[in-house]
C-alpha cells in the first residue's frame, strides 16, 4: 500500500472541533484516486497529513495514523516525507519562487543537498517528461496559469517522491488550462506508475481518469468506491458534489441499458447511446 | 444604459488591450462576458466604473462620459465585486463592513443602520456581525463581500468570477441570488470562464478575445458554437459536447441544446425514432 | 520625486557590467563610496564622481543616472540652501556632490545586479542561507504584492472610497481599508509559501548544494583590485598628504567658493 490511513482524526491546536474524525482509508500503489467534498469538509487538512505538514508544521491533536510507505508521518521529519510524497497546492504563484523553470525544479533537490550532477540530470529529466523545454527560462510570471502549475507539478516531482497529492490545483485556472494539468497527470499516473490522489471539485474532467472517489463530509468520509457507483448516490449529490451532467442525462433516459451505463465521460455516453441506436 | 462606443484601450503605448470595443447593455439584461485569461474581460468591466479611463472612444453610464466623473462618484451606480474576497474585507465587525460602502457614499446613519440589517438578515450573517470579517469561513467571507457590495443597491452589478473554487451548493446559492437579482430592472455583468454556470446564470453571452468582440448573442447561440469557443480558449458545456458528437454519426440530433431537459427529450426522440 | 529611484533599478541588459561578478560590483561601490566619504575638498570629489561614469557608460546605464540625478535635485536645492545659510556654499556644493557620488557607487551596483545573483553572493559570502533568501523572496514577492496592492485599492475605490479627500490626517486614515487587506493577504500568502517549501524539504541540511553557482574570473579580479588601489590611493591622500605641513598637494586641490 502507498498510503495507508487508519483512524485519523485531527483538531488544530487554535481550535475546538474535529476537523477530521476517523477516517480510515488505503490507496494502493500506482492508483488514482479522487477525493470530493463540499468546502469546509477537511479535504485541505487530509491532505496535509499526507506528507507531514501535519502535525509538523500545523501543530495540533492527532488521533490515529497515517503510513505512507510504512514510514509513520508522525515519527518522520517533512523533509524526508517529501520524497516519498509530493504536495501540490492551489495557488502556483505561492509556488514558484525562483527566478527560472529550471531553478524552481532544482530547488527541491538542492534542499536536499543532493550533488550538482545529479541535480541536472533530475532537471534535464523532468523538463523531457513534462515537456518544459519551450519554458525553462522563463519567469514564473511570464507563464499562463495552465504553465504555472505544471511547473508546479514537476518542482515536487524533482524530490523523487512516487506519490502525489495534489489539492484543488485547477481552481484558479481557465478550462483549458485545468484540462492541460489533468492530461498531465493522467500521463504521470500511466507512464509513470505515479499514485495519485486528486481532491477537485471539477468532477466531468476527473471521472474519466480515477479508479475510486472518495467523498468527505464534514470531517468523515461520506462514501466511497469506483466513481460511476458513488457519483449516482443521491446522499453524494445532497452534500454539494456536482454531478456532471453527462451523467445526470444518462440517469434519466427512460432505456434501461442507457440508464444502467457506467459511463463518465462525453465519448463513453456517445457510445453507449450509439450503440442502442444501431440495435 | 452601458454604452462603449468605438473603445480601445492600452496600459502602455502601441499595446491595446482593448481594441475597437462597441457594446450596449440595457436595463435589465444580465450579461456575461467570457474569454480566455488575458482577453481584456476585467479590463473591460474596470471601464464601467471608472476605474480605468479609455485611451480612445468613450464609456458611457446612463449617458454620461466617464471621463466626467469619479470612480467613487460612480460607485453609487455600479457595484464591483472582485474575485478575491479578501481584497475588500478589512474591518472591525461585519457591520463596519457593511457600513463601510454605505458611509463613503454619505447615506444617513438610519439609512446605514436599516441597510446593514438588511442585508445582514439577507446573507444569513446576522450571528456573526459582531465579530470580524476575518474568522469567517471561505463560503461565508465571499458573502459578506456581496453584502457589502449590495447594499448600495446600486444599478449595475459586476461580479467578477464568482465561482472560482465554489462548490455544487454554493453555486446553487449564486444561481438563487441571480435569478432574484434578474428580477429588478437592474444590469447584472458576470465576469466568468465557467461555461456551465453560465448557461444556467444568464440570458446573453459576450465573447472577447485578445482585447475584440468576437460574439455576441444568447447562450444557445454562443455555446454551441465550437469554433467560436475555441477561439477564445472555452471548453463547451458536456451537453453541447455530448450532442456535437452524436450528431456526427446522427445528423439530426440537435447540436444547440443547452438544458438536461432538452437533452433527455432529444434523446428519448432519437430512441424511439430508431424503433 | 520618483525619479531618483531610476538609478537604483535593475534592468536586464547584456554589458561587461552585467557580467561581472556581483561581489565585484559591491566591492567596487563599496570602495567608491568610502572614496567619496573621505574628501570634502570639491574638486577632488568632481574627480572621484567622473571617475565612476565610464563604469555607468559600459553599463550602458547613462540614461537611468541621469534621471536620476534629475530626481535628486529636489533634494539638492534643499541642502544647498540650508547648508549655505548656516555653513558655506563651499561646503553645501561638496555635500551634494558627496551625496551625487555615493549615489553613483551604489546605483553601479543596484542597475547591473540581479536580486537573485545578489542573493547568491550573499550565499557564497557565508551570510547564513536563511537571511540570503529572506531577502530573495522579499524582492521576489514585491512585483506580486504591488499588484495586489493595486487590485485592493481598485476595490476599495468601487465602494466609494476617496483616496484624494480631506486634510493630511483624513488621507492617512483613507489608507486603511487598503493597508489592512494587503497586510493581511500578505500574511496568508507568506503562510502558503511556507508550506510549499516545507513540502520541498527547505531547511533540511545545512549543506545545501545548487544548481549554478558564481565564479570570479580574470576581469572580477582585475576591477576589484582597481578599486582597492584607488581607495588606498585615497587613504593616502588624506591622511598622510592632507596632514603634512606644508602640504604637498597642489593649490587647485583645495579650491573652493571663496563665500
Amino acid at each position: 500500500m502507498s498510503i495507508e490511513i487508519d483512524q485519523l482524526s485531527f483538531t488544530y491546536s487554535t481550535s475546538d472541533t474535529k476537523v477530521l474524525d476517523n477516517i480510515s482509508l488505503s490507496i494502493p500503489q500506482g492508483a488514482f484516486f479522487g477525493l470530493v467534498g463540499p468546502s469546509g469538509c477537511g479535504k485541505t487538512t487530509l491532505a496535509r497529513c499526507l506528507n507531514g505538514l501535519i502535525p509538523h508544521f500545523h501543530p495540533g491533536t492527532l488521533e490515529g495514523s497515517v503510513k505512507v510507505h510504512g514510514l509513520d508521518t508522525q515519527e518522520h521529519p517533512a523533509h524526508e516525507l517529501a520524497q516519498k510524497v509530493g504536495l501540490v497546492f492551489q495557488n502556483p504563484e505561492n509556488q514558484l519562487i525562483a527566478p527560472t523553470v529550471e531553478r524552481e525544479l532544482a530547488f527541491g533537490p538542492e534542499n536536499l543537498g543532493v550533488p550538482r550532477n545529479e541535480i541536472r540530470h533530475r532537471v534535464e529529466t523532468l523538463i523531457q517528461q513534462i515537456h518544459l523545454e519551450d519554458i525553462r527560462d522563463k519567469a514564473p510570471y511570464e507563464l499562463s496559469g495552465g504553465e504555472q502549475q505544471r511547473v508546479a507539478i514537476a518542482a515536487v516531482l524533482a524530490l523523487q517522491p512516487d506519490i502525489l497529492v495534489l489539492d484543488e490545483p485547477t481552481a484558479n485556472l481557465d478550462p483549458l488550462s485545468a484540462f492541460e494539468v489533468l492530461e498531465l497527470l493522467a500521463q504521470l499516473n500511466r507512464d509513470m506508475r505515479l499514485t495519485i490522489l486528486l481532491i477537485e471539485h471539477r468532477l466531468e474532467l476527473v471521472l474519466p481518469h480515477i479508479q475510486e472517489l472518495v467523498v468527505l463530509a464534514e470531517g468523515r468520509i461520506l462514501t466511497k468506491g469506483p466513481p460511476s457507483q458513488v457519483i449516482n448516490k443521491p446522499t453524494v449529490a445532497k452534500v454539494g458534489v456536482a454531478v456532471p451532467p453527462i451523467i445526470q442525462l444518462l440517469k434519466r433516459i427512460k432505456h434501461p441499458n442507457i440508464r444502467a451505463a457506467t459511463d463518465l465521460s462525453v465519448d463513453q455516453a456517445v457510445k453507449t447511446i450509439l450503440q442502442e441506436l444501431r440495435k | 444604459m452601458i454604452f462603449f462606443d468605438d473603445v480601445w484601450f492600452e496600459y502602455e503605448p502601441n499595446q491595446p488591450v482593448l481594441r475597437n470595443l462597441s457594446l450596449q447593455i440595457q436595463p435589465g439584461e444580465t450579461v456575461a462576458l467570457m474569454g480566455e485569461n488575458g482577453a481584456g474581460k476585467t479590463t473591460l468591466a474596470k471601464h464601467i466604473n471608472g476605474l480605468l479611463k479609455p485611451t480612445r472612444g468613450t464609456v458611457y453610464l446612463e449617458g454620461v462620459d466617464t471621463r466626467k466623473t469619479s470612480t467613487a462618484q460612480l460607485a453609487r451606480k455600479v457595484g464591483f465585486v472582485f474575485q478575491n474576497a479578501d481584497h475588500q474585507l478589512f474591518a472591525d465587525t461585519l457591520q463596519a463592513e457593511i457600513g463601510f460602502g454605505l458611509r463613503n457614499l454619505n447615506f444617513s446613519k438610519e439609512e446605514i443602520d436599516e441597510r446593514v440589517n438588511r442585508f445582514l438578515t439577507l446573507f444569513e450573517l446576522t450571528k456573526y456581525q459582531d465579530q470580524s470579517p476575518f474568522l469567517l469561513s471561505g463560503g461565508e467571507r465571499k458573502r459578506l463581500a456581496l453584502a457589502s457590495v449590495l447594499c448600495v443597491e446600486p444599478q449595475v452589478l459586476i461580479l467578477d468570477e464568482p465561482t472560482q473554487a465554489q462548490d455544487a451548493l454554493q453555486k446553487q446559492k449564486l444561481l438563487d441570488f441571480i435569478a432574484s437579482f434578474r428580477k429588478s430592472n437592474h444590469i447584472l455583468l458576470l465576469v466568468t470562464h465557467d461555461v456551465e454556470f453560465a448557461v444556467k446564470a444568464v440570458d446573453r453571452i459576450v465573447v472577447l478575445s485578445q482585447g475584440e468582440l468576437i460574439a455576441d448573442g444568447t447562450p444557445r447561440q454562443i455555446l454551441s458554437n465550437l469554433s467560436i469557443l475555441e477561439r477564445a480558449r472555452l471548453l463547451p458545456p458536456q451537453l453541447t459536447q455530448f450532442a456535437h458528437q452524436l450528431a456526427e454519426h446522427e445528423p439530426r440530433f440537435p447540436t444547440d441544446l443547452l438544458t438536461l431537459t432538452e437533452a433527455v427529450k432529444a434523446v428519448n426522440q432519437i430512441l424511439r425514432r430508431s424503433r | 520625486m520618483a525619479a531618483i529611484f531610476e538609478a537604483f533599478r535593475f534592468k536586464q541588459k547584456h554589458t561587461f557590467m552585467h557580467g561581472l561578478d556581483p561581489r565585484t560590483t559591491f566591492f567596487m561601490a563599496v570602495c567608491f563610496s568610502v572614496l567619496a566619504m573621505l574628501f570634502l575638498e570639491l574638486l577632488p570629489l568632481l574627480i572621484i564622481i567622473l571617475s565612476m561614469l565610464p563604469f555607468v557608460l559600459l553599463a550602458k546605464s547613462i540614461g537611468q543616472w541621469s534621471r536620476s540625478l534629475k530626481g535628486l535635485a529636489f533634494l539638492a536645492g534643499f541642502i544647498l540652501i540650508i547648508n549655505s545659510y548656516f555653513i558655506s556654499f563651499s561646503f553645501a556644493v561638496s555635500t551634494v556632490l558627496r551625496l551625487t557620488a555615493l549615489m553613483t557607487a551604489f546605483s553601479i551596483f543596484f542597475l547591473t545586479v540581479h536580486p537573485d545573483d545578489f542573493a547568491q553572493a550573499l550565499i557564497e559570502m557565508h551570510i547564513p542561507y536563511e537571511f540570503a533568501f529572506a531577502f530573495s523572496m522579499a524582492v521576489r514577492y514585491v512585483p506580486t504584492i504591488a499588484t495586489e496592492t493595486e487590485t485592493i485599492r481598485d476595490a476599495q475605490m468601487s465602494r466609494g472610497l476617496e483616496l484624494e479627500s480631506g486634510n493630511i490626517l483624513q488621507r492617512v486614515r483613507n489608507y486603511i481599508p487598503i493597508l489592512i487587506p494587503v497586510i493581511v493577504s500578505s500574511i496568508r500568502r507568506a503562510l502558503q509559501v511556507a508550506e510549499s517549501l516545507e513540502s520541498r524539504a527547505f531547511g533540511s541540511t545545512a549543506s545545501r548544494t545548487s544548481l549554478y553557482g558564481l565564479k570570479l574570473r580574470k576581469r572580477d579580479f582585475a576591477l576589484m583590485i582597481y578599486s582597492l588601489l584607488l581607495l588606498l590611493l585615497g587613504l593616502y591622500v588624506t591622511f598622510i598628504l592632507r596632514t603634512m605641513l606644508p602640504s604637498p598637494l597642489p593649490d587647485w586641490f583645495f579650491w573652493t567658493f571663496p563665500f
